[in-house]
């Protein structure tokens, strides 16, 4: 704990003193003079990141973003998911599957392979390879993350090399996104490994890749160099001779070596932090909505939350615009409700609640919540309205959030105890429902699918539903949207969805966060988006 | 002897025992485990539930304790949960890094707190010692992330001399040979300042204090007096009287040299035990987490012993 205490004021320290050294640039960056077409092949681009890949075997990964991010530079997909889920749910590229098709029941799907895809031992990528990927998917003892995606999945039938068919047991809308998640490993090197010790196994030392990019050197907790793999088969080729992955784990450290120079490109840059970086003109700072948003999540189990007239209250009560202005500095949107408005299932005429105290004062009221006694502080049935706001204690910004609920939240009666909680041990009692409130936030996936997070909680499937809401007829429509195959008429259901989830307000919805992503302007061509930092990687270039 | 080193080393291995015994309940204990940190929505929840099956989180705590006493009393450390590698093997990376780190900077803190205190010896409550007293002080009384933060902003950021972070530049890394390490020398010469710079402080005010009062001494004196020049009556006669005290700081030091500084390794981005285990505590790897603290409490207890040794050579007076 102490240790920790220290590495927060390090932090806030280093800020303080890089911004006194921050103004002056490097000299040499200034005499770096290149002709213009220079930029077209060859160089390197340093990525700062904050942890190192623990493993390169996605089966093995517990999905940290870094580690996913290089597995994806290093291994093939079927098919690349496209940014393009505002519209419609998102649609695919191809990749190694050059076309595909469905059977006319929906059940088959078939993906023709391109012939010419190679390992980077040279040995050709084929059909068994994908039919190998798959039974390692499934198997228990391998335990891979995504196991459950390929839950209505049968089998995997080998027609020949270059031809492999999916066989489903249910139809559903999300069978494309099923059958592409997670990238294809080797079956002649990995294969020989028993599935029950891949736990145990160092793939590193059998490592086989197939993507635009293979491993040069990896140093641990320091540096993951990736060189360009002249047998890959897709075209276009990366124009980059390397893309290095450099381990900075303090933020303004990155920060700091981003200004000398020292690496080319840092994710994650705070809003604090924003006008520093565009005020640079070495840098460009690219900004773009991410699907990370924020809650207050209301324990609707407890007293003062079972009621969906105090949960209104609370949120009417909460200047919403205000905190998330002040926080994010502009670099967040007002969030609405359990959709996110980037998503084509967003409800584009959803009534946002608004600020309004009276209303809130009004709804307590009727709720039975007065001040009999006087002291300033609301009371219902001899309880005060008094509750611990939790949030984990290293994040700065919900910190700051949590102060401004307080102050909001005072002026209606309700007293607000915020409370900083270790993060892990805030994971755990948010899963144990042992809280009152809890300031959450996740990163949402392009998959429109509100189970997990909206449903009653089955104890036996698990969920993430930790605030405990239920309400049976937003668990039939979800059931419903998540069975409905044609996607115009399941956000008919959607909308409805979220109109029944606002006026619960089991959560107050607060804040949908841009990601801010800091790159050196001698990065070029680089379409850095919310479907992942390396899109477009292949036509990243290096120049003057 | 025999006895004695028997008798010390049985107390030292129930040591280490009571000490992983204390980590295990402790982390076990705490709210959350290595499955906690699924909770991303586009993880099914299922995978939370097979997690713990999978590391065996699900068993009672007795189980799960006398499981791994049992492999741990082979010297079986286990699996890393997170690296999916012996935890010898992930320890075995990282401590020599650390190793490297803290040697070179309890050696620079103890020979930079020795040759200072001689010199300020030479005219005590002089001008130069009292400026060197107020030098020493202040660095030792500022926060060790303080003066990291100061020398690279100075050293590296303004003057371009030394690189502000890692082991090794991208070149280093991919070099060999003398290259390589006089890459890492460069790399090391900050954070081995940041070590000793604030230490040296202590170690010349302890040592002066009892440089001083040894200097009264009559052996002191009859060596001045048999024409021995003061600078050698301190150094030849004096100095081995007055180091005792500092052979148990040097003791205590030990689990330093193990266990590493977490403030100094986030902020160069070393990569030493310290943020391995910072990391495993935080993300809950047991297996890891203890075999760390194994190796820790083992350097406490050799620490100890050998600085029992040292006093037992250094001064004639204590017989084991």
């Amino acid at each position: 704990m102490r240790a920790d205490r220290r590495t927060h004021l390090a932090v806030a320290a280093l800020i303080g003193v890089l911004a006194l050294v921050s103004c002056r640039r490097p000299p040499e960056r200034v005499a770096a003079e290149a002709p213009r077409d220079s930029a077209a092949r060859g160089g390197q681009v340093i990525v700062a990141v904050g942890g190192d890949v623990t493993t390169l075997n996605e089966y093995q990964s517990s999905g940290d973003q870094t580690e996913a991010d290089v597995i994806d530079l290093l291994f093939p997909m079927l098919m690349i998911e496209q940014p393009d889920y505002q519209l419609h749910p998102p649609s695919f590229a191809p990749r190694l599957a050059t076309s595909w098709e469905f059977s006319s029941d929906n059940r088959t799907l078939t993906f023709h392979l391109r012939p010419e895809a190679r390992w980077s031992d040279g040995v050709p990528i084929t059909a068994d390879d994908v039919r190998f990927t798959f039974l390692a998917q499934k198997d228990p003892t391998v335990g891979s993350l995504g196991m459950e995606m390929k839950d209505f999945i049968k089998d995997v039938e080998v027609v020949d090399p270059h031809t492999v068919r999916f066989h489903f047991t249910r139809v559903y809308p999300y069978q494309l996104m099923d059958a592409n998640d997670g990238h294809i490993v080797p079956a002649h090197a990995w294969g020989r490994v028993p599935f029950a010790k891949w736990r145990t196994t160092d793939f590193a030392r059998i490592l086989v890749t197939g993507g635009p990019f293979r491993l040069a050197a990896h140093t641990p907790q320091q540096t993951i160099v990736l060189e360009r793999d002249p047998l890959y088969w897709n075209a276009p080729r990366p124009n980059l001779d390397r893309l290095v992955m450099r381990v900075v784990p303090d933020m303004a450290a990155q920060l700091a070596q981003l200004f000398a120079g020292q690496v080319n490109l840092v994710q994650g840059v705070s809003p604090q932090e924003a006008d520093r970086v565009k005020a640079n003109k070495d840098l460009d700072l690219v900004e773009f909505p991410s699907r990370f948003w924020g809650m207050i999540g209301w324990n609707n189990r407890r007293l003062y939350f079972e009621d969906r007239r105090v949960r209104r209250a609370l949120t009417l009560g909460i200047n919403r615009k205000s905190l998330v202005d002040t926080v994010f500095r502009g670099h967040a949107k007002l969030s609405s409700g359990p959709i996110l408005s980037s998503m084509w299932a967003f409800d584009r005429n959803l009534r946002q609640l608004p600020f309004d105290p009276a209303e809130a004062a009004a709804l307590l009221a009727q709720a039975g919540w007065r001040d009999a006694n006087g002291d300033g502080i609301l009371e219902h049935n001899g309880h005060d309205f008094a509750f611990d706001l939790m949030y984990p204690s290293n994040n700065i910004l919900r910190r700051q959030m949590a102060l401004l609920i307080q102050a909001d939240l005072a002026r209606l009666g309700i007293k607000v105890r915020p409370t900083g909680v270790e993060f892990t041990s805030l994971l755990a009692r948010t899963e144990a429902g042992d809280f009152d409130a809890t300031l959450w936030g996740w990163v949402e996936g392009t998959r429109v699918d509100l189970t997990s997070a909206w449903s009653t909680p089955t104890p036996s499937q698990g969920s993430n539903n930790f605030i405990g809401y239920s309400n049976p007829d937003v668990d039939r429509l979800i059931a419903a949207a998540r069975e409905e195959p044609d996607y115009t008429r399941s956000k008919v259901l959607f909308d409805r969805i979220q109109e029944l989830i606002v006026d619960d307000q089991p959560a107050t919805f607060l804040y949908e966060s841009t990601q801010l992503v800091a790159t050196s302007r001698r990065l070029h061509g680089a379409d850095i988006n919310s479907a992942a930092l390396f899109f477009n990687v292949e036509e990243w270039a290096w120049g003057p | 002897m025999l006895r004695w080193t028997l008798h010390r080393v049985g107390a030292g291995v129930a040591l280490v025992w009571l000490v992983a015994t204390v980590t295990f309940l402790l982390v076990s204990l705490a709210p959350g485990d290595f499955a906690s940190r699924l909770n991303d929505p586009r993880i099914p929840p299922a995978a939370r539930l097979r997690w713990r099956r999978q590391f065996g989180l699900d068993r009672p705590l007795p189980l799960r304790y006398a499981s791994w006493l049992a492999a741990a009393a082979t010297g079986d450390l286990g699996t890393s949960w997170t690296y999916k590698q012996d935890v010898t093997t992930v320890l075995a990376e990282v401590l020599p890094n650390t190793l490297m780190l803290t040697t070179l900077g309890l050696a620079l803190e103890f020979i930079g707190g020795i040759s200072l205190a001689i010199v300020q010896l030479r005219r005590p409550h002089g001008l130069g010692d009292r400026a060197i007293t107020l030098a020493t002080l202040g660095a030792y009384a500022l926060p060790t992330f303080g003066v990291a933060l100061g020398l690279i902003a100075l050293l590296s950021y303004r003057l371009h001399l030394l690189p502000p972070s890692h082991m090794y530049s991208l070149e280093g890394e991919l070099a060999t040979g003398w290259q390589r390490a006089a890459d890492l020398a460069r790399h090391l010469v900050l954070p081995v300042t940041a070590i000793g710079v604030t230490g040296v402080g202590a170690v010349a005010r302890y040592l002066r204090g009892s440089l001083l009062d040894e200097r009264r001494e009559q052996y002191v004196l009859a060596a001045r007096a048999r024409g021995c020049s003061q600078r050698r009556a301190i150094v030849r006669h004096a100095l081995p009287n007055a180091i005792l005290p500092l052979i148990t700081m040097l003791g205590m030091s030990l689990p330093f040299l193990v266990s590493g500084s977490l403030v100094i390794e986030v902020v160069f981005s070393w990569p030493g035990m310290g943020q391995v285990m910072f990391n495993a505590a935080l993300g809950r790897d047991l297996p890891l987490l203890l075999g760390g603290t194994i190796i820790a409490t083992a350097a406490v207890v050799a620490g100890n012993f050998l600085a029992d040794v040292a006093y037992a050579v250094a001064d004639p007076r204590v017989r084991v």
